[in-house]
């Protein structure tokens, strides 16, 4: 059995997303005014945390030796970074629904990847809002920063952007898991997705041991301030900052394995 | 108006609450770390700025008032919007409005205890948390009676537009979106994110007429005054009070107009 699953190559993955995806959307479409109101509800939200951090600047000139450009491209960059959780990996939110009322079975059965098939069954739109806000911010940045724009930074800008993104998708993973052993983690997960919201600052506020904490263990400055360091900074790159790919990978891995790790130890409410 | 059987739901409420332990020191956590990340990111904003007090406020002021609006909104945020939300989506809203009681109240009363639940094991701690890690900053006078006056009707305010906001639940069948906006609203305007003194000239005064900085900004502003003076506790309370009527009225008449939209499926 396990070794039939693991023939099935990235193809047949992606074609099968693709069904299950238009079939998402489908639904979604027949409730066209809640689509509407959570896509406005998503804009107010990032308007919100602009005009906050517009608002502070008025009142500061840097922080920490950052200045306002810098800064908005920290802040832009989480934004974007944090887009394909919030686009691929929703259903987390709603893991300890179907785990407490037995529903998470129905995954179980199927000759397919059990996380790939749980993750896939939905697409939150809401979220290319916010990628398209954190690239007008990004943009709007880069070119008040007088930064050399050309095919490397891009490329670089891209891949360490995918990357940082692995970091917030492991720690939802991980926080979503736990309700295969405690009962309401709705907790844990409202933590970790409150604490994205401080991935747009720089780690160097930080005394020595919380610089060490948000970095190894809670590890949030990979989601915006090591990765934009190398387009940043480029004369002071610090090793963590080339590493924050494999790093993110790793997490990624980790949280993988959890979460798998507590679906075989599932055993269903016995309906 | 018979206060037994409000009280048995505040009972209810409190041992329910006090069911999930584990959620309890997730959230203990969640707290300390904010505390921290909050700490450091003002330290270091201040640090930057050339001078201590920034619109009349300095490092501890805006320290005090930051940490105290979150451990309000944890205090006061009851999830109605959501509640009434899927009550409506699966139904349940006829059972409920079949109690003989009113909805309105029969909603406040059943979360009542986790009022009283979080008061003692989130705010009491955090308060005390941020009074001892500021050197006693928060002045202890005639301003903590004042304070606490002022949370009750903070807490009257922020149910009816939690209420009302729920109401539109009954149009929209959106929840998610409904109450993002209204979070994200209430948060920003209240003061709760950054500190009302703040703000830009003439956005300020435009927030000083609405009800939302009655939620965060007038609370707080009486406990950093120690030496407050008469008249402006009263108008600060006064402005409260009005708000507490206003919308009360407004979310009751939403609602009794609000419900002959009702329409359930099945059941």
């Amino acid at each position: 059995m396990k070794t039939t699953m693991k023939r099935k190559g990235l193809i047949f993955y992606l074609r099968i997303y693709g069904k299950i995806l238009a079939q998402d959307l489908k639904s979604k479409m027949s409730y066209r005014a809640d689509f509407i109101i959570s896509t406005i509800g998503m804009i107010f939200t990032n308007i919100a945390g602009f005009v906050s951090f517009w608002i502070l600047f008025r009142n500061f000139s840097s922080i920490n030796g950052w200045g306002y450009y810098e800064m908005l491209f920290l802040y832009g960059f989480s934004l974007v970074s944090l887009t394909p959780v919030q686009c691929f990996f929703d259903n987390n939110w709603s893991l300890r629904q179907y785990v407490y009322s037995g529903d998470f079975i129905k995954y179980c059965f199927r000759p397919i990847n059990l996380f790939f098939y749980f993750q896939s069954e939905v697409f939150d739109i809401k979220g290319l809002g916010q990628l398209a806000f954190g690239i007008g911010t990004i943009a709007y940045s880069w070119a008040n920063m007088d930064l050399p724009f050309d095919a490397l930074m891009l490329l670089k800008l891209i891949v360490f952007m995918l990357t940082a993104s692995l970091i917030m998708i492991s720690l939802q993973n991980a926080a979503a898991a736990t309700c295969f052993w405690i009962q309401n983690s709705f907790y844990v997960l409202d933590l970790v997705f409150r604490f994205k919201d401080y991935a747009k600052y720089p780690v160097t506020i930080f005394s020595p041991v919380f610089r060490f904490i948000f970095t190894f263990v809670f590890p949030i400055a990979f989601i915006a301030y090591y990765p934009s360091l190398v387009i940043l900074r480029p004369d002071e790159v610090p090793i963590l900052s080339w590493l924050s790919p494999v790093i993110g990978v790793i997490f990624f891995f980790i949280s993988y394995k959890i979460w798998m790790y507590g679906a075989t130890k599932y055993s269903g409410t016995g309906s | 108006m018979n206060l037994r059987k409000y009280l048995t739901l505040t009972r209810a409420g409190i041992i329910e609450s006090l069911q999930f332990r584990l959620s309890f020191l997730v959230m203990v956590i969640g707290n300390i770390l904010y505390l921290i990340v909050v700490y450091f990111l003002w330290k270091a904003i201040y640090d930057s700025a050339e001078t201590d007090i920034v619109n009349g406020m300095t490092f501890t002021d805006t320290l005090i008032y930051i940490v105290l609006a979150s451990a309000l909104f944890s205090f006061m945020e009851m999830y109605i919007v959501w509640e009434i939300g899927r009550s409506i989506q699966s139904g349940k809203i006829v059972l409920d409005l079949l109690k003989p009681m009113d909805y309105r109240r029969y909603l406040f009363w059943s979360y009542s205890g986790t009022f009283v639940s979080q008061f003692f094991l989130t705010f009491m701690p955090t308060f005390i948390a941020v009074s001892i890690a500021t050197g006693g900053a928060i002045p202890l006078g005639m301003n903590l009676l004042y304070f606490a006056v002022s949370v009750v009707m903070s807490v009257s305010i922020n149910y009816s537009i939690d209420f009302f906001t729920g109401t539109i639940c009954l149009y929209t069948e959106s929840i998610w979106g409904i109450n993002i906006m209204k979070q994200v609203i209430v948060l920003l305007l209240s003061g709760a994110t950054i500190p009302l003194a703040f703000f830009p000239e003439p956005l300020k005064t435009i927030m000083y007429y609405l009800p939302f900085q009655s939620i965060y900004n007038a609370p707080l502003s009486l406990l950093l005054d120690g030496n407050p003076e008469p008249q402006k506790v009263l108008i600060t309370l006064g402005t409260q009070l009005l708000w507490c009527i206003v919308m009360l009225v407004i979310s009751r008449v939403f609602w009794k107009i609000s419900l002959r939209q009702i329409t359930v499926n099945g059941g």
